[in-house]
């Protein structure tokens, strides 16, 4: 009985070899295989490239600030808080007594500033989540942009729309890349540097090559510019 | 074929693209975690960067308040009139420099970033600030001054430059937001501000006169000034 073996490729129970309809299915497991590894790596472009991480950040704050309101409807000059832009590498946030200048005695009952008023009163800073925040490795200059007329629009996007604020720009290197070889579409007078929405009366580029030329503006692409 | 790998190719397949649909929403949608760093302790480094917060200290800050009694790099010490607008109890009545074309414009723009959110462009008091103040008739607000005065007008510039410094019954103090030549030079524009609006032709130049043409013969509009 033992030796009335079955022919194994009619039954296709063979452990030794590839059943019939194995060769159906030749193509398509190939092709799998071999897409599989850069299906992979797209995956893993798209998961670091600055889209998907960095660009509409809007992490929640202590405080329900809203910059829509203060920037846009009051339309306080970004300045009035954010007084280290002019002159130093970093814009800052402003002391509590900033906020307290005008909320000492506008909405002092609000609950949304509860924790204003306690860290006036304790003297304890107010945990704001950081947003746009880049490498360690990365030296950035805020008065250095702000002073050659580079607005906060162009970085920062349309914060006088933003209730909360979100990050529209990914910050990446290649971004910064971008406008330190060509500048012209994004300089600016001086005065219209915090200007929300600007729309200059000429081509921006007939003004940005002027004022590139008239400012010397040559941005250096050099690694010691930003990393040091 | 087995029918069970017909299933399974298509489960997979659906299981593979999981992860693409994933990214795909994260691009168009706002997220509230931050971005992911591939060399994480490179991009967040143990090192204090202004303004960050520190476990070190109790207040959490890693940027140390000043002791009692620092005195500021660049800050005029002995030079009462520049710095404290008074000289021993007297409010100096003089600039503490030449006043300049350039001093008024840059008081102009540092006015219409710090104080005329209040008092208005034209320092009437009517500043977008202020009118919404009153809007929500708090009972704690007080309207700010009309800079064009007569009381305001016959301030020492020393008394207004202290006022912006240290701030006057509720109105704050601007001093950490205003620094010392800022100050002055937002008082020459204060005072230039009053003129155009409480001064006589007489007080003008008599070629600045003629610039200005004939004067309009109905009442004075209200003065506005442009931003």
């Amino acid at each position: 009985m033992d030796s009335q073996q079955k022919d194994p490729r009619r039954d296709g129970h063979d452990p030794f070899r590839f059943p019939k309809w194995a060769n159906a299915i030749r193509l398509p497991v190939t092709l799998a295989a071999a897409l599989a590894p850069l299906y992979i790596l797209g995956l893993l472009y798209l998961l670091f490239s600055p889209g998907a991480t960095s660009v509409g950040y809007q992490p929640e704050q202590p405080v329900p600030y809203s910059h829509q309101l203060h920037a846009g409807q009051l339309g306080i000059d970004c300045r009035y808080c954010h007084t280290g832009v002019e002159t130093g590498a970093a814009a800052t946030l402003p002391p509590t007594s900033v906020c307290m200048n005008c909320h000492a005695t506008v909405r002092t009952q609000s609950e949304k500033l509860q924790l204003v008023r306690e860290s006036f009163a304790t003297g304890m800073p107010i945990p704001w989540v950081r947003v746009h925040d880049l490498p360690d490795f990365v030296y950035f200059d805020h008065s250095a942009h702000v002073r050659r007329g580079v607005g906060c629009e162009s970085c920062h996007g349309r914060v006088d729309k933003m209730e909360v604020v979100r990050q529209s720009a990914g910050l990446n290197m290649a971004w910064c890349l971008e406008c330190h070889r060509d500048p012209v579409p994004h300089l600016r007078p001086e005065d219209a540097v915090t200007v929300m929405g600007y729309a200059p009366d000429e081509p921006q580029f007939e003004l940005g090559r002027r004022l590139r030329d008239a400012r010397n503006i040559t941005p250096k692409t050099d690694c010691s510019t930003c990393h040091r | 074929m087995p029918r069970f790998m017909k299933s399974a190719a298509v489960v997979l397949t659906l299981l593979a693209l999981i992860p693409l649909l994933v990214l795909v929403k994260d691009r168009v949608t706002d997220s509230e975690r931050p971005r992911l760093s591939l060399v994480y302790d490179m991009d967040d480094q143990d090192k204090v960067k202004t303004q960050r917060a520190s476990e070190l200290f109790a207040d959490g800050r890693s940027m140390r308040p000043p002791p009692a009694g620092t005195v500021a790099r660049d800050e005029p010490v002995g030079r009462d009139h520049l710095r404290d607008g008074r000289i021993d109890t007297l409010w100096v009545e003089t600039f503490p420099a030449p006043v300049t074309r350039a001093m008024v414009e840059r008081g102009r723009e540092r006015y219409g970033i710090y104080c005329a959110p209040c008092h208005g462009l034209a320092g009437n008091g009517d500043g977008i600030v202020a009118k919404r103040a009153e809007a929500l008739m708090e009972g704690t607000w007080v309207p700010p001054s009309n800079l064009a005065d007569a009381t305001v007008r016959a301030r020492p510039v020393g008394h207004l430059y202290n006022t912006i410094r240290h701030g006057i019954r509720k109105m704050p103090a601007y001093g950490s937001q205003i620094g010392v030549d800022d100050r002055w030079a937002i008082v020459a524009y204060v005072r230039a501000l009053q003129a155009a609006q409480a001064g006589s032709p007489a007080d003008l130049e008599p070629a600045d006169l003629a610039a200005l043409g004939p004067p309009p013969a109905p009442e004075p509009a209200a003065t506005t000034t442009q931003q």
